[in-house]
């Protein structure tokens, strides 16, 4: 029996992979011999995973370690003051709480890997925090806070309700402190899971995470660069610009501003210090660094940046993205420097100002969203549905 | 009128139909499946609290946990066609509950839901039941014959959808600029092996795989039907397809296209197909009786119908040209006309809320209404933008806010270009009526991009 044309295609059809290899390989041969190599090497390869390096050894693991010394100073400030409950201490654990928010702002973008699977992110730095419930934790001495409805009762917001805003002066704080053990068990408890989830995701970056972030370089939703991008556009759009900025100034709740929704309420309202402005810029600037590929330590590499300004090199889009993002960046910069170093302060005195940063950060949004996730063709959601 | 009648009493050996059936009802089903095991039902269907509706279809909605009940049937439908078993019920079941499933969301939208919907629309009225098919081997009778306009017109179908994609690739975008294809092929299909960051990177190649493109959908239909051309043409069907499949998630598109091109083949090649298929079932098939000829009814009716379909079908794609405004940018016109694959477009678009009885503002957090994969699409296609307006001018209305406007702050980037504003912003987007009528709040692209 002889084999019809349509059924030697069928068989074809069969070893469709082989098919495919053999005519992508005729079809890459046809094309080298017919344009000189020369042409070929003008064109420089960008090597996706040079920037996945970049951020790994350069700007990720430096920052997440950075994060870890800060956190452990600020456990060893916290032990002490709750041992010792005196001002000396308290402007201790104060001073290493602040300075660990900080750097906290350069990590909280990055949830991938260990810390989207340990919920990381929500554990350190959901805010407004949930007091009543804090109170009931404290006086129930209850020390297993991985229920999902606690996130609003520990992490780095916990510990400023903590430190700030279980009484209305600093005195009574310490007094707090010195007469109910259950407020100290609670603190330790605190920043005991920080320190623990954050020894976890070091670990996991630096033995084997490293690796697979680097390696995974492809263009499908599940690979490194797609991820990354992703959840520094998410953080962008929510955790810094609604977060910091949106909700508390009203931007979505009809013109009724919510101060008591800023970042680190509690150290601003009872006067300890003023830090929201503070923690929004520094945001600001670990999400610059992110995009232009910048190290602690000033240096630059690869990044979304270099792939931008390549890929408008070789003429795959009309305008040249990164000076116009760029721009962006800066105008946002001043915008928030503009504003007071206390947020409650600034919304309930003139929110102008604070709508005006929140328009600069906005407009860094819509060149993420728009211009830059489409000419890396990275799909905003996770969502794997058929296109056409 | 004599030509007319003389090719209406044209017969071709009905294996072609059998063998076109078998393969779309088994292909539609393992659609139905697949879609069922991705949990696409779910995340799609009965997860979003808020559905696109197509203007006119507003009724057509998900029907809860039903849903799945409705997929069941039209998977079931799909396999009893692809046996021809109760054929009839079982196509005139599969149209209408796909279509169904379609015009539930527009979110979903492709091209290719569409023409299975208009196909089985057409299976209809073909008699693709009356030879290897369950129905013939109870009756014990099949026939050798059935009319062959029933195969011309699944030949005239595949026809529109290769020569109008063709027609729509002629673009300023697609010529001349290589857009979108120098996009999705330099930073979206970076993953593919050796080819991926060398070739794909080649401007030349853009360009040659954008005209490429344009010819092959415009002269593949003829390619096919002229016969002394049908085998390559069919080679080139099977590479071009599993090609944009590799390059491109499309899903069960590529495929449906070299199953359905099958049909160009001779009846005789469809006939050793089948038999070379069914070599298992050969013993039930030789107890059927091979009639002649189909007894055709009075198919005055179908033949009409079908006629009128075709016409639609022919027109139905310059509608466009009645609206001003550029189409790929307004999008007025755009579906249910084989445009695929022309455009990389992403929007940003929230929605200010103004209290007129008190003149305070807020913005919508959409997460609040829509799935991402919703967000997206609406971000960017005029419609979705104003029915997800006047659905949150209803949700706010029965909050006891009465008094309200609502305006988009809006911007798209197109095909490479940088973001630009959408939507005008002093339009009340409230006071603007869905329909058919153009819309005048889309801030002009001030560009030609579509030429035809």
């Amino acid at each position: 029996m002889g084999l019809t044309p349509t059924v030697f295609y069928f068989c074809a059809m069969k070893n469709l992979f082989n098919f495919i290899i053999t005519s992508c390989i005729i079809f890459s041969f046809i094309s080298c011999s017919s344009d000189s190599d020369e042409d070929i090497d003008q064109i420089p390869q960008f090597d996706r995973s040079s920037i996945l390096k970049n951020y790994a050894d350069n700007i990720i693991i430096p920052r997440y370690s950075d994060f870890q010394s800060e956190v452990l100073k600020l456990k060893s400030d916290i032990e002490n003051f709750t041992k010792e409950p005196n001002t000396i201490n308290y402007d201790k654990a104060h001073n290493s709480w602040f300075e660990t928010y900080k750097k906290w702002q350069h990590v909280e973008m990055f949830n991938i890997g260990k810390a989207e699977q340990i919920m990381y992110l929500n554990t350190i730095n959901t805010y407004p925090v949930d007091e009543l419930r804090i109170n009931n934790n404290i006086n129930s001495k209850k020390l297993d806070l991985s229920n999902e409805n606690d996130w609003s009762c520990q992490g780095l917001s916990g510990i400023d309700f903590m430190l700030h805003g279980v009484e209305g002066t600093k005195e009574e704080i310490i007094e707090k402190y010195l007469t109910d053990p259950n407020y100290s068990d609670y603190l330790n408890n605190l920043i005991e899971i920080i320190s623990n989830n954050t020894n976890t995701i070091v670990e996991d970056w630096t033995t084997n995470y490293k690796d697979t972030f680097i390696q995974s370089s492809g263009n499908s939703n599940s690979s490194s660069l797609n991820m990354l991008t992703n959840d520094f556009v998410y953080y962008f759009e929510k955790g810094l610009r609604t977060n910091k900025i949106g909700i508390p100034v009203g931007y979505f709740s009809g013109g009724n501003t919510l101060a008591e929704k800023v970042e680190t309420y509690y150290s601003s309202k009872n006067s300890i210090q003023n830090v929201s402005r503070d923690l929004a810029a520094e945001a600001l600037i670990a999400s610059e660094n992110l995009f232009i590929g910048k190290s602690s330590s000033g240096s630059t590499g690869p990044s979304l940046k270099s792939y931008l300004d390549y890929l408008y090199s070789s003429n795959v889009n009309e305008n040249n993205l990164s000076p116009i993002i760029l721009n962006n960046f800066q105008k946002a910069k001043i915008a928030i420097n503009e504003l007071d170093e206390n947020f409650i302060y600034q919304i309930n005195n003139d929110k102008s100002k604070m709508l005006n940063a929140f328009d600069k950060l906005q407009s860094i949004v819509v060149n993420m969203k728009t211009d830059m996730l489409s000419i890396l063709s990275i799909q905003v959601d996770y969502i794997d549905a058929d296109g056409d | 009128m004599k030509i007319i009648s003389s090719y209406l009493s044209k017969t071709q050996e009905s294996s072609s139909l059998a063998l076109f059936r078998l393969g779309f009802g088994f292909l539609m089903t393992f659609s139905i499946v697949r879609f069922w095991l991705k949990g696409w039902i779910k995340t799609m269907y009965i997860d979003p609290s808020f559905h696109f509706t197509f203007y006119g279809f507003e009724w057509v909605k998900p029907v809860g946990e039903y849903t799945y009940i409705l997929f069941f049937i039209c998977g079931l439908s799909a396999f009893l066609v692809a046996i021809g078993y109760k054929y009839y019920i079982a196509i005139i079941t599969f149209f209408l509950s796909f279509t169904y499933i379609e015009l539930m969301d527009k979110t979903t939208y492709l091209n290719h839901y569409y023409f299975v919907s208009i196909l089985s629309f057409l299976m209809i009225f073909l008699p693709c039941n009356s030879s290897y098919s369950i129905d013939s081997f109870i009756k014990k009778k099949s026939f050798k014959y059935s009319p062959k306009w029933c195969v011309d017109s699944i030949k005239t179908l595949l026809f529109i959808v290769y020569f109008y994609s063709g027609l729509a690739k002629i673009n300023r975008d697609w010529l001349f600029e290589a857009q979108p294809l120098k996009i999705w092929l330099a930073t979206g299909s970076y993953d593919l092996p050796i080819i991926g960051s060398t070739l794909m990177q080649q401007e030349w190649f853009h360009y040659f795989m954008s005209w490429g493109g344009m010819f092959y959908d415009l002269l593949i239909p003829f390619i096919l039907l002229y016969k002394p051309t049908r085998i390559i043409g069919f080679s080139l069907v099977v590479f071009f397809h599993v090609f944009t499949a590799v390059l491109f998630p499309i899903g069960m598109f590529p495929y449906i296209m070299i199953i359905s091109t099958i049909i160009f083949f001779s009846s005789n090649t469809h006939e050793k197909i089948l038999k070379f298929i069914l070599k298992p079932f050969k013993n039930t098939i030789k107890k059927t009786i091979e009639i002649d000829n189909i007894k055709i009814k009075k198919n005055k009716f179908a033949i009409s119908l079908i006629s009128l379909f075709f016409v639609v079908q022919f027109l139905f794609p310059f509608r466009y040209a009645i609206y001003p405004g550029e189409l790929f940018w307004n999008e007025e016109g755009y579906r249910f006309s084989w445009r695929v694959m022309l455009m990389e477009k992403r929007g940003y678009t929230t929605f200010k809320v103004v209290d007129n009885s008190n003149g305070n503002s807020f913005f919508v957090r959409n997460d609040e209404f829509l799935t991402e994969f919703q967000e997206r699409q609406m971000s960017f296609q005029p419609d979705f933008i104003l029915e997800y307006a006047h659905f949150l001018g209803d949700h706010y209305n029965n909050k006891g806010l009465n008094d309200i406007e609502i305006y988009a702050e809006s911007y798209v980037a197109l095909n490479g270009r940088i973001n630009k504003r959408f939507v005008n912003p002093k339009i009340d987007l409230l006071k603007e009526k869905r329909g058919f009528n153009s819309k005048h709040w889309i801030i002009d692209l001030n560009e030609e991009i579509n030429y035809l």
